[in-house]
């Protein structure tokens, strides 16, 4: 069990040597591109440190707070996508027929494909989240291996749902356009304080568009060293993550008995 | 024993949905038709077909990518869509048009990376690494970005690097599509080492009669999901493969020649299209009547098209009531 | 009617339905991202309000502060990234011949833009107001408040089209314009008061940029309709008569300079 972890580990190192090596032939593109995503979420941040300078508490949530939000969003995004940037182009694997490429390879065919491509954005995205989190919180030890964890945590989330929405593909045809939407729903809410939203929108939070496990469970466990929070946020990760792979896998079912796309021959 | 290729009563029906008006019409389309074949490890075969004959099919079901309605299959003693992953430490696949390789990084990169994903030893893929850029001539390139290379040199490369796992089973799909003539041929020589001389079962694909000839042992002909014709290739090509189609254009009306096995297809104006059966007169000696003829503008020596040839198996098999 | 004519007809616009589905996919997601922001900002703007106590926060209501961000948005995604295209003559050549009459090609560039930006614009105003009055209900509008939306709209989209043409023409330069795109844009929003407000502002920012072009691009119109007053039509005209002197003499600057190098450099 160890030792197919391990070699799994392995793999993920050889695909993101190899990601790493294909982006860095165009080096400057690829840098470009992180820089702006980091400008991106550079905006954001100047807005909340704006607004917290004329509204400094916010129903229990200061400006920091908010900050540690967007730090963990960040970062667990950035994380999730350019190690398995194809969670987030799944739709298009399974459309252009590439699944039965990484079906010819000796390996489980999701978390290999995943691997298969890194998003140069979420460079910038990733750095972005950590710098953010050191510059503003000023965190001690334990609380930067509690964020490294959670940031590992809300990838997984990332991860999971990207696998999820694209895999609807299977059922209804090209979906991307409705899981960019379902996406940046939970992208944004995950990025506003936990305590503007009640009620029903809050249990939708916590279960259809999952914000609640990017950031608020995660940032819970940092505002308050909380391992009980951590591992809420973990398991949170986990189930979204097992649905999505089991949503793959049905749909790949039906993809191998070919009642799907047309065949050619 | 025998733990190539065994195909039983093969079976594949897609299940097509109509939308007319607001009415739904299922209806169920056969890919492949009933499959029996039985091909040992290390032979090489051609299967050829038209388009929508069910070669793809046939083959995604050996490779274990789709599930059969119907039938058994093995392939090294694996059932493909059960042991898919097992399978696939044993199998090489080259689609012409999809390729392997990293676009912007050079081809020994795509090797380093699957060493990792077969798992291959360190020793043993350095081994079988320095063996293949040897023999395919990769070492000038190999440190070329695939997206700089020539169509020949990316085809060798790609042919490598279904190797480097060293499978027993290699499956090619329209390899040799667009390669110049000497690319081709250095392609098929290697493909054809591979297959005699380390027993590489080769299960090849092509719309190019000179593929089949040079690479393949045995013939395989596939049309509207069943098998029409599974011979050796020798005596296909006595049959079938012995004709070639003769495009002239001369530069003045020529006078009238005839011989026996020539068949004019088209003229018009100073241009003939004719073809010929080269197993009652060879090719030369149609050439040499036509120099005669009149002078000529230009002379182009081609195969007749494969669906041409497929046709006439077809047409013959199915008036002598089966293969041959 | 009978049965079969009534199946054809919602046949018929069943089908006129789905061909327009990648527009409708367009304001499908448009929808989406004007109701998660507005149902977000309401959120919030609810939790200050009642938090601070107060009815009004820089002189607007809560109902008022929404509306204010719905146009703001509206504003900003209707914005036509000129840049990218004027980026790419200058990288392919054409823009020498389009440069030899400087005057009338930015003026026909002008008037494209105008025209596809308006449209977008309204469907943007279209959506948005369902989606604000959904959430915090219709804003009063009166006959000043439409004249001085009117009023501002014009200039608000010159003076945006000048900032990406300028930056497009920057080409001529600079490697990428991409990246001055992106922080120009981020810039435009912040400083623009697009998603707050300048009375929110903090107080030696409040003074800066009050009279900034992009006040006059993002803040102007949208406050002048939430909040007609005469006073901040005046002021906001001001900012964008400035704004025009500025951006359409850095533009002509620009454009100069440019024609010049191509002069030199042969195109």
């Amino acid at each position: 069990m160890w030792r197919a972890f391990k070699n799994y580990l392995q793999l993920v190192g050889a695909y993101a040597r190899i990601n790493l090596n294909a982006q860095l032939e165009y080096r400057g593109a690829f840098i470009s591109e992180a820089v702006a995503m980091f400008i991106n979420d550079g905006f954001w941040v100047a807005f909340w440190v704006m607004f917290f300078s004329r509204f400094p508490v916010v129903e229990g949530w200061s400006r920091n707070d908010v900050l540690m939000l967007w730090a963990v969003t960040a970062a667990g995004f950035g994380i999730a996508y350019a190690v398995m940037g194809n969670a987030l182009h799944l739709a298009g694997v399974i459309v252009n027929g590439q699944l039965d490429l990484w079906l010819l390879h000796p390996r489980e065919v999701l978390s290999h494909l995943l691997l298969g491509r890194t998003v140069a954005t979420a460079w910038g995205d990733a750095a972005f989240g950590y710098l953010v989190y050191l510059i503003f919180v000023r965190p001690d030890l334990a609380h930067i291996v509690l964020f490294i964890l959670m940031t590992l945590s809300t990838a997984l989330v990332f991860v999971g749902f990207g696998v999820m929405s694209a895999s609807l593909t299977f059922y209804i045809g090209n979906g991307t356009m409705l899981a960019e939407q379902w996406r940046f729903a939970m992208i944004s809410f995950a990025t506003y304080p936990e305590a503007l939203f009640t009620g029903v929108v809050k249990t939708l939070l916590f279960t259809m568009i999952p914000a609640g496990f990017v950031s608020y469970v995660p940032v819970h466990a940092l505002r308050e060293l909380s391992l009980w929070y951590a591992a809420a946020a973990v398991l949170g990760a986990v189930v979204i993550t097992a649905a999505g792979v089991a949503v793959f896998y049905i749909g790949l079912r039906r993809y191998e008995s070919g009642n799907l796309i047309s065949m050619n021959g | 024993m025998n733990r190539g290729v065994e195909i039983q009563h093969l079976k594949k029906n897609f299940v097509l949905t109509r939308w007319s008006g607001f009415r739904r019409k299922v209806s169920e389309i056969p890919a492949v038709d009933d499959i029996t074949l039985s091909i040992p490890q290390g032979e090489s075969v051609a299967l050829i077909g038209p388009n929508g004959a069910g070669k793809s099919t046939t083959i995604k079901m050996l490779t274990g990518i789709l599930h059969p309605t119907a039938g058994d299959v093995t392939v090294l003693g694996f059932v493909p869509w059960r042991e898919r992953r097992k399978l696939a430490y044993h199998v090489g696949a080259v689609f012409g048009q999809r390729s392997q390789l990293w676009y912007h990084l050079p081809p020994g990169d795509t090797f380093e990376l699957l060493a990792r994903v077969y798992n291959i030893p360190r020793s043993e893929f350095v081994r079988t690494r320095d063996q293949l850029i040897d023999r395919f001539v990769l070492g000038p390139f190999l440190d070329v970005p695939v997206r700089k290379l020539s169509l020949g040199q990316r085809m060798r490369a790609e042919v490598a690097a279904s190797l480097l796992h060293r499978p027993k089973i290699l499956f090619l799909d329209e390899p040799t599509i667009g390669l110049d003539v000497i690319a081709r041929q250095e392609l098929r020589d290697l493909i054809r080492e591979w297959n005699r001389e380390r027993g590489v079962t080769v299960f090849l694909t092509s719309h190019d009669a000179g593929d089949i000839e040079h690479v393949a042992e045995r013939v395989i002909v596939i049309n509207c999901g069943r098998v029409v014709l599974d011979d050796r290739v020798n005596a296909v090509r006595r049959q079938y493969l012995g004709s070639k189609v003769l495009r002239v254009q001369f530069q003045e009306q020529p006078s009238d020649f005839s011989m026996p096995g020539l068949r004019i297809i088209q003229r018009s104006g100073y241009e003939l299209k004719l073809e010929v059966d080269s197993t009652v007169t060879p090719v030369s000696a149609v050439i040499g009547a036509i120099l005669r003829a009149a002078p000529i503008a230009d002379i182009a020596v081609e195969d007749p098209p494969l669906e041409e040839v497929i046709a006439r198996i077809y047409t013959s098999t199915s008036q002598t009531g089966g293969s041959s | 009617m009978n049965a079969n004519a009534i199946t054809k007809y919602t046949w018929i616009s069943y089908t006129a339905i789905r061909s327009n589905l990648a527009y409708l996919g367009e304001v499908l997601s448009r929808t989406t991202f004007m109701a998660v922001i507005l149902y977000t900002f309401m959120r919030l703007w609810t939790v200050v309000y009642s938090g601070t106590g107060t009815q009004r926060l820089g002189g607007l209501t809560l109902q008022q502060m929404i509306w204010y961000v719905m146009l703001t948005e509206s504003m900003v995604l209707s914005s036509v990234r000129v840049s990218s295209e004027i980026d790419e003559d200058v990288r392919t050549g054409r823009i020498a011949v389009q440069l030899l009459r400087p005057l009338s090609f930015s003026m026909s560039r002008l008037a494209q833009v105008l025209g596809e930006r308006t449209v977008r614009f309204i469907v943007n105003i279209f959506i948005g107001s369902v989606v604000a009055t959904l959430l915090v209900g219709p804003i009063s509008i009166s006959f000043t408040s439409i004249a001085m939306l009117l009023l501002v709209l014009p200039l608000a989209f010159v003076l945006d089209f000048l900032g990406y043409f300028g930056i497009g023409l920057c080409a001529f330069w600079l490697e990428s314009t991409t990246g001055f795109v992106l922080i120009y844009s981020r810039l435009t929003m912040l400083l623009g008061g697009m998603l707050l407000p300048m009375e929110v502002f903090p107080q030696g920012l409040q003074t800066i940029a009050r009279w900034l072009p992009f006040a006059g691009i993002i803040y102007g119109p949208a406050r002048v309709f939430v909040s007609p007053d005469e006073a901040m039509l005046m002021h906001i005209m001001a900012t964008q008569a400035i704004g025009l002197v500025c951006f359409g003499a850095t533009v002509w600057m620009v454009q100069r300079m440019a024609i010049t190098r191509i002069q030199s450099n042969g195109g």
